[in-house]
């Protein structure tokens, strides 16, 4: 798979030359692991090849294969893929904490691969902080002081590093345990810890890999709920790396599933849902509510006559099953409405339909979507 | 003559099975490790140049090494016979080394090196050792007492916690008996020498380590240096320091360091290279550059090891500053020698007592430090200020009594001393008179250490010395190959080769001979008595403090009742290294067996297993690491005190390093030193698998 | 990538502080003696010395009031701390070790003879009294092959034993041995403290043995042995270590003192120097300590209150 013929089923997609005002922008990213990695991206008769492949031939493991994508100003992308997909490989990349192999990386329109160590290190403390899964606190120093690393790493005075770090201690809902120390909080306020060191040195953009993984359900789903309201109150730049599809439909603007270093698919958690772009894909979603993700533009019809003027408005964006519930209400058809004009009507009939996935993009046919898909 | 630092609570030290298991090549060699009790995963003192077992099966690899013999051996027993190692083949090391020697006595008055270099070292050393006695004399005994608890209560927690309390208490106990044993004097030289010598093998140590925990190319570099370190005789490497530095505290500081550094080093660079690498990663993708990565993470993520590798650290100073008496060191060790000058054990006791319970108070000081930095994880909030009116405290309570102590005198009131020669004395003859040939049945000591010699070593000597040897190669291949692999083969192979290129290949199986007896013995008790520890609770608590006796006891003491019960013999030279080897290999044990994992032993017990089941079949089977840490430290043990084995009859070797620092001849010394690592390196190539030697490759 | 920069930095950091250090205070002193005004005596480590060390000391401290420090080193090793000034005296020298004797006091001129101590030391090959009286005949060399059987041990190879000392000991016995054609085997008890430990067991269960013995030595009061009478010593008869065969010679100790104290030490070299009295006195003294568990320091204080006219004469004369 090329990267002409990834599919960006998005609408924010935009020319990389343009990239200025992309936050990241990645193209052709390589990352293989092994003797001569090197040469294993330019060899035409590899990049065929499964991942298993590649290694019998060379011995080269790679990680990350041939990836293109663009992370926008404010928006959460959300990088999801089971365990050995490479989404943590590609995450470290971002910020070369792993050297990639090849292919070009812009962030905010500047090249990352052609920085010196000292813009690199400026790239690291100021712009992009990053949370981990596993957390990777300080065990000797107080949450206080884990909260500031960040700032004394860039040198801030003490006092203005503890006075900010303290900020961010309330901000994440620690407040009056910045004097503990990381191995007195349980799990989940650890991984708060870590949001307040990431958050600490305002960075443009948060990178989250796998944050939550190691975490209860019910914790996770509290941390969930924090980062999305922290992106709702500070509308920062998110890339979020999980395995988990429901979490990554939750908060994600963007997903890109990602197979053995490919990503397979790109695109809203909608679209990624309604319209998966292959099998693998659509065996990924199976068990996904689709009535939680699909939104009534896919359900809608168009209005028969005399429908336009009756019935309760909704958006287009309204998903499917806040749909049922005011069809349920009202007993009719409803009417999908944006700027004042109605673009369709959804009925019980419809509604139901995506409900039992047999709306036409949800069906066997691979080429329903809009855009086209990957081969 | 420790190789490895006794450690009085070694068994009360929790484990960290699983982590070294994790990571155990990285632990591979040290030996210090064990002494808390702590099997480092990989045994292996001597051992790194193993590669990969490779595919190809035992049978096939013995049938290689038979072939390679079949054509060999016509040819080396035609050209240089067989029998005892050809002297055609050896090489003459004595020569170069004596001339070596005569160079130094000749020119180290006048020469650079010894001008702007090694005299600065030296000079600096005695100032230094001076400069702490002045102190200490200066605090006089209250002052000395109080400082030391005040040191032990801040270790302990500076509160009135049981553990700050306990700790405390150690520290007044042992400055008490210190005083009343009449030893307070000599103490105080030892604690000089010990404080200057701790601070530098830590300095040197924590540097070594810090290079070899950030870059591999030095951790290759010095882990053999490292290795060699440890198993060579202290006595051995005693004798070119006095050439170089002449006698006194100057060569006894820096033998103690370089005995001292090496686990400082090791645990140092087991600390950085452990360091959770999500930490790390976490600092790194802050912008943190290398150095501030060090400082900020990985030294303090390394801080409990280095720790415990100060604590091994001071107990092999320990051990060491009082071998070090030899060369005029003074101290508690000089009472040492003095008491045996007049075979007076119990004279000799009390300097024994003193240098047990410093071992016990330094001991006990750094645990309870390295168990704080343990909970700080379950201790409430740490307050700046309250930390900062703590030491203020502590300071202003050392000052005090030091102004006290000047007031009622510096040195230990002389009429508050008893003396403890006579009972002891007394007693320990009347104990030897009984065991020594009169038990009814059993014969006695006498008769048993006959025997053994006659029916044991002898044929055991006569058989290693009688064979061919080229014979005796080819044995040491073929069993280094069983159990490794073809380049252990050779190793071992070569170091036995070396032996009797040296021209010491008669005296080595001689002393050989010995060791291995001696280790059958540590084994076999070892092993039971660290079974029944690790099943039943109150023996391994009835046996603790005499372990902790066993190895922090300077070993000279039990000289003379040695002597005594099996006239001096190898058989005393043998008992002698199974009193010393014993305790590592007991706490081993114990602690391998009991921490095998649970499940496992609660399946076995679920199936209806016997207790006697359950060990041969789980227990046993998977306190393998443990076991084999056990023989490379019975091993590493038993050869370090070859030398005091040369002092109650044992020959050999071990006599050719006390004749060569005693008659200050380098090349009798060396050699032989040398020949005890080779038979070091032999030993633990045959007695360790590749396996264990490394887990999971590299 | 980035432990190599820290490693180079380390490696640099050390250097140069290794430089500076060592370029800050250019020559070393080659000669600092532990501590000005302070005599410092090494002895070895039997006791006969220790009485030496331990009346001068009481002498020099309580009659002249100097301080003294004894410190115990082997022979080898006290002539070296003799030669750098770290030691000032050593009181009894059994001729142990000639090369250093040469080296330091013709060819460097660093230690300087102090005399006679009067004591008069002999090595020889000892029997004890009731393995005599049983057998008279033992006590010529000519003999000892007659009962090599009665003194092997499991250790001697199916040989006599000759139980040897410590290894810092002068012995010629193998030699001896060898040229004697004697059925013997030397076995080295490998210290003092071990072979007489081991020589009182063989006492107490009163079993024959063969010893490397010495005379003055204070167990000789406890333990009574008639020495082998072996080819008689003659000048230069032991000049080849490889060919001796024969007795080991009378021995009048020695007393050694650092050059600089000799000239600079004053009263106290002198005293020192003057310093002469009999074996019997030493072997006294000796067994005070020894057998009869006093302290050095009472034994020397009860020998000069008893013996002011032996001790006078060596206070140095002058005002």
């Amino acid at each position: 798979m090329s990267a002409e013929t990834v599919t960006d089923t998005t609408d924010t997609a935009t020319d990389p030359d343009t990239a200025a005002d992309q936050v990241f922008s990645v193209r052709n990213l390589w990352k293989v692991f092994g003797p001569k990695a090197d040469r294993v991206p330019g060899d035409e008769s590899l990049t065929g090849l499964s991942v298993a492949e590649v290694r019998e031939r060379t011995g080269c493991t790679a990680a990350v294969r041939d990836v293109s994508f663009d992370v926008a100003r404010g928006e959460v992308f959300v990088v999801m893929g089971l365990s050995g997909s490479g989404k943590s490989t590609l995450v470290r990349c971002l910020t070369r904490l792993i050297e990639p192999t090849s292919g070009a990386l812009h962030v905010l329109g500047e090249d990352v691969l052609a920085m010196d160590r000292s813009r690199l290190r400026e790239l690291r403390r100021r712009r992009a902080a990053m949370v981990f899964q596993h957390f990777g606190l300080l065990p000797h120093r107080t949450v206080l002081d884990n909260v500031a690393y960040g700032l004394e790493i860039q040198g801030v005075g003490r006092a203005e590093r503890r006075a900010r770090a303290a900020e961010m201690v309330e901000k994440v809902g620690l407040a009056g345990l910045g004097d503990r120390r990381p191995g007195q909080l349980s799990g989940g306020q650890q991984q708060r810890v870590g949001l307040a060191r990431a958050l600490a040195v305002d960075p443009e953009v948060l990178l989250f890999d796998e944050p939550f993984s190691a975490l209860d359900p019910l914790i996770r789903r509290d941390m969930q709920e924090e980062v999305i309201r922290l992106h709702r109150e500070e509308g920062r730049t998110m890339v979020f790396i999980t395995h988990d599809l429901s979490e990554a439909l939750r908060v994600g603007d963007r997903i890109a599933l990602m197979r053995d270093g490919e990503i397979v698919q790109l695109g809203t958690p909608e679209q990624i849902v309604a319209e998966p772009a292959d099998d693998y894909v659509r065996d990924f979603v199976r068990d996904v509510p689709r009535e939680q993700v699909v939104s009534v533009r896919r359900a809608m019809r168009p209005a028969l006559e005399g429908e336009a003027d009756t019935g309760v408005a909704i958006a287009p964006g309204t998903v499917v099953a806040d749909a049922i519930e005011a069809v349920a209400r009202s007993g009719g058809h409803i009417r999908v409405v944006e700027d004042g004009r109605v673009l369709g009507i959804v009925d019980h009939a419809r509604l139901l339909a995506v409900v039992a996935g047999l709306d036409p993009d949800a069906g066997g046919s691979h080429t329903g979507g809009r855009e086209g898909v990957a081969a | 003559m420790t190789a490895v630092a006794p450690t009085p609570s070694a068994a009360s030290k929790a484990q960290e099975p699983q982590r070294t298991q994790k990571t155990p090549k990285k632990q591979a060699g040290s030996v210090e490790a064990d002494q808390r009790g702590k099997p480092p995963s990989s045994p292996g003192v001597l051992r790194r140049l193993t590669d990969r077992a490779d595919g190809v099966s035992i049978g096939w690899r013995l049938l290689a090494l038979v072939a390679v013999a079949a054509v060999a051996i016509p040819v080396a027993a035609s050209l240089w016979g067989s029998g005892s190692w050809p002297s055609a083949l050896t090489y003459d090391v004595r020569a170069p080394l004596e001339r070596l020697d005569a160079w130094i006595v000749d020119n180290r008055e006048s020469h650079w090196v010894f001008l702007y270099f090694l005299l600065h070292i030296s000079n600096n050393t005695q100032y230094a050792v001076d400069g702490v006695f002045a102190f200490l004399d200066g605090l006089g005994w209250v002052g000395v007492t109080v400082a030391a608890v005040v040191v032990a209560w801040y270790a302990g927690g500076a509160n009135l916690g049981r553990r700050a309390l306990r700790t405390a208490a150690t520290a007044l106990g042992t400055f008490a008996v210190i005083g009343l044993l009449g030893m307070w004097e000599p103490a105080m030289d030892t604690l000089a020498l010990m404080i200057v010598a701790v601070a530098a093998s830590a300095a040197l140590g924590a540097v070594l380590g810090l290079l070899s925990g950030v870059s591999d190319r030095c951790e290759k570099l010095l882990r053999p240096v490292f290795d060699t370190m440890q198993v060579m005789p202290a006595f051995a490497y005693l004798l070119p320091f006095v050439l170089l530095f002449g006698v006194g505290v100057p060569s006894a500081l820096i033998a103690t360091v370089i005995y001292a550094a090496p686990p400082m080093a090791r645990l140092t660079a087991l600390g950085l290279r452990e360091a959770d690498p999500a930490v790390l990663e976490a600092s790194a993708s802050l912008g943190s550059n290398p150095w501030q990565r060090l400082w900020t993470a990985r030294l303090p993520l390394a801080r409990k090891q280095m720790l415990l590798g100060l604590n091994q650290t001071i107990m092999m100073s320990l051990s060491m500053v009082v071998l070090a008496s030899v060369i005029g060191a003074g101290g508690l060790g000089d009472a040492v020698f003095k008491a045996l000058a007049r075979v007076d054990v119990g004279q000799a006791l009390a300097p024994g007592i003193a240098i047990v319970l410093i071992a016990v108070w330094l001991d006990r000081t750094t645990a309870a430090a390295g168990a704080r930095l343990d909970d700080t994880s379950s201790s409430g909030p740490v307050s700046r200020a309250r930390a900062w009116a703590g030491r203020a405290g502590a300071l202003a309570a050392v000052a005090v009594a030091a102004a006290v102590g000047s007031v009622v005198g510096r040195d230990w009131p002389v009429n508050w001393t008893v003396s403890i020669s006579a009972p002891i004395n007394t007693a320990v003859t009347w104990v030897t008179e009984r065991i020594d040939a009169g038990l009814p049945l059993v014969g006695g000591t006498l008769v048993w250490s006959e025997n053994f010699a006659r029916w044991v070593l002898n044929p055991l000597r006569d058989g290693l010395q009688g064979a061919p040897w080229w014979l005796l190669l080819l044995a040491v291949a073929a069993l280094a190959l069983l159990t490794g692999t073809w380049r252990t083969a050779l190793t071992a192979t070569a170091a036995l080769a070396a032996i009797g290129v040296m021209g010491l290949w008669s005296g080595s199986l001689d002393t050989l001979s010995q060791v291995l007896a001696a280790l059958v013995l540590t084994l076999a008790l070892g092993f039971a008595v660290g079974v029944l520890a690790a099943r039943v609770a109150w023996v391994e608590r009835a046996i603790r403090p005499v372990l902790d006796v066993m190895q922090t006891m300077p070993q000279f003491i039990y000289l003379i009742p040695v002597v005594a019960l099996f006239n001096a013999s190898r058989t005393a030279a043998i008992i002698a290294a199974v009193v010393y080897a014993l305790p590592a290999v007991i706490r081993i044990t114990t602690q391998g067996v009991r921490q095998i994992d649970p499940g496992a032993l609660e399946s076995a017990r679920s199936m209806g297993a016997s207790p006697l089941q359950q060990l041969r079949q789980v227990q046993l089977p998977l306190a393998r690491p443990a076991l084999l840490l056990a023989v490379n430290q019975g091993v590493v043990l038993v050869l370090a005190i070859v030398v005091i084995g040369g002092m109650v009859g044992g020959g050999a070797l071990g006599y050719d390093i006390v004749y060569g620092l005693q008659k200050s001849e380098l090349d009798v010394g060396l050699t032989a030193g040398v020949a005890i690592v080779c038979l070091g390196v032999v030993l633990d190539r045959i007695t360790q698998p590749a396996a264990a030697r490394r887990p999971g490759g590299r | 990538m980035n432990t190599r920069r820290i490693r180079t930095t380390l490696v640099a950091g050390a250097s140069a502080l290794g430089m500076t250090v060592l370029s800050a205070c250019g020559a070393a002193e080659t000669n600092i003696s532990a501590s000005d005004g302070i005599v410092t005596i090494a002895i070895p480590s039997w006791v006969g010395a220790e009485a030496n060390a331990a009346i001068a000391k009481h002498i020099l401290e309580k009659e002249l009031d100097i301080r003294t420090k004894i410190i115990q080193m082997d022979e080898p090793v006290a002539w070296d701390a003799l030669s750098t000034g770290k030691v000032d005296a050593i009181l009894e020298d059994w001729g142990g070790v000639p090369k250093k004797e040469k080296l330091y006091i013709e060819e460097k001129k660093t230690v300087v003879p102090g005399g006679d101590l009067g004591v008069v030391g002999h090595i020889g090959w000892f029997v004890p009294k009731y393995f005599a009286d049983e057998h008279p005949d033992v006590t010529h060399w000519k003999n000892l092959n007659k009962y090599a059987d009665e003194l092997r041990t499991t250790e001697s190879d199916g040989k006599g034993q000759i139980l040897e000392g410590s290894p810092s000991y002068t012995t010629h016995d193998d030699a001896i041995i060898k040229n004697l054609g004697l059925n013997l085997k030397t076995v080295y008890a490998g210290s003092e403290a071990a072979q007489i430990t081991q020589i009182r067991k063989y006492v107490k269960n009163k079993e024959p043995f063969l010893s490397y013995w010495w005379t003055p030595q204070w167990l000789n009061a406890e333990v009574e042995m008639v020495e082998v009478e072996l080819p008689p010593y003659t000048e230069g008869c032991d000049a080849d270590p490889e060919k001796v065969a024969c007795a080991y010679p009378e021995l009048p100790l020695q007393k050694f003192l650092n050059a600089g104290f000799a000239e600079k030490g004053g009263e106290a070299a002198e005293f020192i120097k003057n310093l002469h009295w009999s074996t019997e006195q030493q072997n006294e003294v000796a067994k005070w300590i020894a057998s009869d568990g006093m302290s050095s320091e009472r034994a020397a204080e009860k020998w000069v209150k008893e013996n002011r006219d032996t001790w006078e004469k060596w206070l140095p004369k002058g005002d």
